[in-house]
């Protein structure tokens, strides 16, 4: 049983390198790098047990989660589903991706020990958010994740704007996890358990009006940190401000750990017995189509290169959560399972397309040392091979056929069609903006070569490397879109909809 | 016109919370008796197993680093993660060690 290990080596891996970090730069460069990569080692056997096995349940300190002779859990349990474990996965490619580049990237910069101390401990929170199966246990993983993102944003002190983008982050992000925090102490009140399996059962039993109120908190805390449009100010800020390596890790992952995923596995595992789904889905479904049109259109007018990623990141997330809401509204049909595998589906392929572009917006600001698309234009004959890696970023995320953007979307709007239509033609209206934003940049590499990009070089491998294997993983995922459709995102929706197997894994386990 | 709509959703909220917070519409405040067991299972078990599954005598610490320990590694990493980001702030700009 590998599972363990996936907490206990970036665990070590982070208290350590305060200690190794002595022992100079190249050291602690190459501890973080082996941390990262034997995480995605551990999590990818965890994938493949789980992808075989189905739920796998883990009990920290009993042999099984029931108390002796009573029939609810007494200790933490962790419960592993495939969507779990397929994000879990997720995390840690992108995860050793961005380490791996930062070893160049971050080279001018001074702390580093900190800074790799607290990349390796956003991993950590991030696993332990995709893993737990306990609500409280769920709040100190966000916390830990929350935190060494503030940390991050703000990682570059000497520049205004990453303070001020992390004092604003810090303070909207502070708010929201207090929220999530009033939600589970009120379900705590009512129901007097923290197993998020066992109060599923309690809240299928007794639907109580306080088990709404905690919903609505947690709901409200999770679109703070998914970004969604009311909310999504703190994002567009905090993204561009920090260092492009955790960027990529902010937009790829802590979004969607923290925020969508965190809001499925709530909505359907713990909520979806007791509580009206249609409702809940349909209140998702409004905020997706604002965070949609808003996010996309909002790319469209910046300037800034890295804004209009994060943007765009605002605007994707809204597909998420528009399959989300969709599965949650059209729950138990065809129509719902299969917009929440596009849901799914779009998270990963998401994640490690947007990793790719703002590697991509770090390698330029690097070389070039400006993010201001007007004085960008001509990168490509300059920089061949990270111009290639923008294209085929930007050809994914905007849903061209042969990139993994293609079926995710599809997916999507294929099930939006069917259940509403209006709400097809949002998503429609977003991919439109999408696609005009994206395109400006395009025009804007390919184009002639302006004074400051004619003695701009490409970067080092150390910087290549990480881009290419995005861009390897972004074209295998789109060769074949509906194998992987079929065999792990609909078996994952498949299993985050079944709540009476997860609440079974947990009583039956004993 | 913002400040009005926050400000109106602050009373709405609160007002949402009191209504939780009354014993008729939700949480029960000092469960005894028969609500004890029918709300406070969890809290049960480990008062009377704790002694003997864990063997400390003080149930909040059987609970804090045994039942629940794996949260207290959790709050640890907190407090580190909290120290590793202020000392990563707080370091001298860059600029200052080229001089």
């Amino acid at each position: 049983m590998m599972l363990p290990y996936l907490i206990v080596v970036p665990l070590l891996g982070a208290f350590a390198m305060p200690i190794i970090g002595l022992l100079g730069e190249k050291a602690r460069e190459a501890w973080a790098v082996v941390v990262t990569a034997v995480t995605l080692g551990v999590a990818v056997e965890v994938f493949n047990t789980v992808w075989r096995g189905g739920i796998l349940l883990y009990t920290l300190g009993g042999k099984g989660p029931l108390g002796n002779g009573v029939s609810f859990p007494v200790r933490i349990v962790w419960e592993v589903d495939l969507v779990s474990a397929l994000f879990a996965l997720m995390v840690t490619f992108v995860a050793f991706v961005a380490v791996l580049y930062s070893t160049e990237y971050m080279r001018h910069d001074t702390g580093l020990e900190k800074y790799y101390t607290l990349v390796i401990l956003l991993e950590v929170g991030m696993l332990g958010i995709a893993i737990t199966g306990d609500l409280f246990n769920f709040y100190v993983f966000l916390e830990i994740m929350s935190i060494a993102s503030y940390a991050l944003v703000a990682f570059r002190n000497d520049t205004w704007e990453g303070i001020e983008a992390g004092i604003k982050y810090m303070f909207v992000g502070s708010l929201a996890s207090s929220f999530v925090l009033l939600g589970i102490v009120l379900l705590y009140g009512e129901y007097g358990t923290l197993t998020m399996a066992y109060i599923a059962k309690m809240v299928a039993e007794n639907p109580t009006f306080t088990a709404k109120v905690a919903l609505g908190f947690l709901i409200g805390g999770l679109l703070f940190k998914s970004g969604a449009v009311p909310v999504h100010m703190w994002l567009a800020d905090a993204h561009p401000a920090a260092p492009s390596s955790i960027s990529a890790m902010l937009s790829g992952l802590v979004i969607k750990i923290g925020g969508t995923y965190a809001l499925a596995r709530l909505a359907f595992s713990v909520f979806s017995l007791g509580i009206n789904v249609r409702t809940m889905g349909w209140v998702i479904v409004l905020f997706a189509c604002a965070t949609l049109i808003a996010g996309n259109a909002m790319a469209v007018v910046q300037t800034d290169m890295k804004r209009l990623f994060a943007f765009s990141s605002v605007g994707q997330i809204g597909y998420i959560l528009l399959g989300t809401g969709i599965g949650l509204a059209a729950y138990g049909s065809d129509v719902g399972n299969l917009a929440l595998a596009g849901a799914i589906y779009h998270t990963v392929n998401h994640a490690i397309i947007k990793a790719l572009l703002f590697l991509v917006a770090g390698a330029v600001i690097h070389q070039i040392g400006t993010r201001n698309l007007n004085e960008l234009s001509g990168i490509a004959k300059r920089m061949p091979v990270t111009s290639f890696a923008f294209l085929v970023g930007a050809a994914a995320i905007i849903g061209l056929p042969p990139m993994n953007g293609f079926a995710s979307k599809w997916l999507i709007y294929e099930s939006s069609a069917l259940f509403n239509p209006l709400v097809a033609v949002i998503a429609v209206i977003g991919t439109a903006f999408s696609f005009a934003a994206y395109i400006r940049v395009l025009f804007t590499f390919f184009g002639r070569p302006s004074e400051r990009v004619l003695t701009a070089r490409e970067p080092g491998k150390a910087m290549l490397v990480p881009m290419l294997l995005l861009v390897v993983a972004i074209i295998i995922m789109g060769l074949f879109p509906w194998y992987i459709g079929d065999r792990i995102m609909v078996p994952a929706a498949k299993t985050l909809e079944n709540t009476g197997a997860y609440i079974l894994a947990l009583t039956g386990g004993a | 016109m913002k400040r009005t709509l926050g400000a109106l959703s602050l009373l709405f909220l609160l007002g949402v919370l009191l209504t939780v917070a009354s014993p008729s519409n939700g949480v029960k405040f000092g469960p005894g008796g028969s609500e004890w067991t029918k709300y406070r299972y969890t809290d049960e078990y480990y008062i009377e197993h704790g002694v003997e599954e864990v063997g400390g005598t003080n149930i909040v610490t059987d609970i804090v680093f045994d039942y629940r320990g794996y949260d207290t590694l959790g709050e640890a990493t907190v407090l580190f993660t909290a120290i590793a980001g202020a000392v990563a702030l707080l370091r001298p700009w860059r600029r200052d060690g080229d001089e």
